[in-house]
């Protein structure tokens, strides 16, 4: 077998996995990724609440934790902020 | 679904809210509420009172349940491998279906359900009818009330298996066995039982058509689930294809399977559709060695699951919604099992005493208004950015064209035909269904017509701004 068709080999196998696991396990992993996300916000809503006005920890504190959180809060504050309604449910 | 990328993943309603108007989303969310209700009726009645009604098929049911459970442990609780659990449940589940075609468990349901005799004990219903639907709906209320890890998730990714093989082996069996279409008969007629040819056939057929679930789920969930932006064509696309893949499958099973007009009479015709299909798979399975006995079981399942998954998360949905919308005057109301209750006790009335062809009507009605109104939203948003929008407008007009006749002509037939026909013959039940159906289609419409009137304004809001900036 040519390198080319064994390229073309592991093409079709690649997508074929690919296909599978985005109609049988990719609910799995967005549901721990969804999870984890939550968890993660949640941390920072504690950790980092003076952002959005809602001071929960001492400002000590959340200096110490900032450098953890910096990259989370561009989503965090997505999702905070974002108007929330019914249909929110079925995501 | 590109819709909601490019704005944060917003879902149709907050789209709605903003591009069209604040009342649009209030009155999206109530045409939203009806929807999810018919879909409750149109799969409920399908599930309940056909197929889980057939002696052979509960016991099917309940292994996929409890292997879903277990896939659930597996997975998240005893961390075991993902090949091993969905070996080990999807196996399993297998021979549920097997054992559930035996003759000691078939007769065990059969005598549960009275099959002998088969009396008739509440609304009009069977015994077997009532406690089918029952099952149904204590499959929905877990289904709402557990953690979706530890149920509606499993039990999909197990589903998952079922189905696809299911298709898979259907379309070897038919390939191997490459039927002819038979003799069936040229349609000629512009009238049908369900009504006039348009708009009813448009609103009839579901699979493979354009969708307004899939508008409402591609927006608040598959747009947030992306990797990236490119990824929605594959996805997208991909999922339509295997719908429409589907719906091939299902109108060849209802066809070709049976070898001629007549075959197809003998199983049933139109007046057992549900029956049809899950023979008509039998017979492409039969061609790869699977008894046919086991494949019309196989078939039955198939189609429960492909109900009832949606089912559930419907259930959670409209648990939801009353939470919301009742939770401040009513606190029990956000109590989850009480949410849950109350809309199955409204699925449980829909089954039980509305026909299955009048509640799927409206629900393709519903359905595919729901997508007309999703292309509206589409056109607009794409007229604001400055877009080419006619290829979705256009059809955005004819869809909702023919869908708002659609309804409106099963309201007309419901409340000038079947509801006088159902007082005279002093039919309480079926007048009751004919008015509940009619009054909401006329529910569906007026919503439907008030978005489309602040959709124009949208239109013409935006058509004002874009010569002010030229």
């Amino acid at each position: 077998m040519s390198e080319e068709e064994q390229n073309a080999l592991k093409r079709i196998v690649q997508s074929t996995i690919q296909f599978i696991y985005g109609m049988a396990g990719h609910d799995m992993t967005r549901f721990a990724l969804k999870t984890r996300g939550s968890m993660e916000h949640l941390f920072i809503l504690i950790t980092m609440g003076d952002l959005l006005g809602v001071p929960i920890l001492p400002p000590y504190y959340s200096l110490r934790l900032l450098p953890y959180v910096v990259p989370q809060i561009s989503t965090w504050k997505r999702r905070m902020l974002r108007e929330r309604d019914l249909t929110d449910a079925l995501a | 679904m590109i819709m909601g990328v490019r704005r944060d993943g917003e879902t149709m309603s907050a789209l709605s809210y903003k591009l069209i108007s604040p009342r649009a989303r209030t009155i999206l969310m109530i045409f939203i509420y009806f929807y999810l209700l018919l879909i409750m009726g149109a799969f409920g009645n399908a599930v309940g009172k056909t197929l889980m009604a057939n002696p052979k098929v509960p016991f099917g049911m309940i292994s996929l349940v409890l292997m879903g459970v277990l896939a659930g442990q597996m997975t998240y609780r005893w961390k075991q491998d993902i090949i091993l659990t969905s070996i080990v449940t999807v196996v399993v589940t297998f021979v549920g279906i097997w054992v559930g075609t035996l003759p000691a468990v078939s007769d065990f349901f059969s005598s549960i359900y009275r099959s002998a005799d088969n009396p008739t004990i509440l609304l009009g219903n069977t015994q077997a009818q009532v406690i089918g639907t029952l099952l149904m709906l204590l499959f929905c209320y877990l289904g709402s009330v557990l953690p979706i890890w530890s149920f509606a998730q499993p039990v999909n990714y197990v589903s998952f298996w079922i189905v696809t093989l299911g298709m898979l082996g259907g379309v070897i069996g038919l390939v191997i066995w490459h039927p002819g279409m038979g003799d069936f008969p040229v349609f000629t007629k512009f009238t049908t039982a369900s009504g006039p040819l348009w708009p009813m056939l448009m609103v009839t057929i579901a699979c493979g058509a354009i969708s307004g679930w899939h508008s409402l789920v591609s927006t608040s969930g598959t747009a947030r689930q992306l990797e990236k932006e490119t990824d929605a064509l594959p996805v997208g696309g991909g999922a339509m294809f295997m719908e429409s893949a589907f719906a091939i499958v299902a109108f060849l099973a209802a066809t070709v399977a049976f070898g001629g007009y007549q075959g197809y009479l003998d199983a049933g015709g139109a007046g057992a559709a549900l029956g049809v299909f899950a023979k008509g798979m039998a017979a492409f399975l039969a061609k790869i060695g699977i008894p046919t006995d086991f494949g019309v079981a196989y078939g039955s399942v198939f189609l429960t699951i492909m109900a009832i998954t949606i089912m559930q998360l419907v259930v959670r949905f409209m648990r939801v919604a009353s939470a919301e919308m009742l939770g401040d005057r009513l606190p029990v109301m956000k109590n989850i099992h009480v949410g849950s209750i109350i809309a199955l006790l409204l699925t449980f009335v829909f089954v039980l005493i509305i026909p299955w062809l009048t509640i799927w009507g409206a629900f393709g009605g519903a359905n595919q208004l729901m997508a007309g109104l999703a292309l509206l939203l589409v056109s607009l948003w794409l007229m604001s950015e400055g877009k080419k929008h006619t290829w979705a407008l256009y059809p955005a007009i004819f869809m909702i064209v023919t869908d708002i006749a659609a309804l409106l002509w099963i309201a007309y037939k419901s409340f000038f035909k079947d509801l006088p026909a159902a007082t005279d013959a002093a039919n309480t039940q079926g007048a009751a269904a004919a008015a509940i159906i009619g009054a909401i289609c006329i529910v569906l419409v007026l919503a439907a017509l008030v978005l489309i009137v602040d959709a124009w304004q949208a239109i013409q809001r935006v058509r004002a701004v874009k010569p002010a900036e030229a």
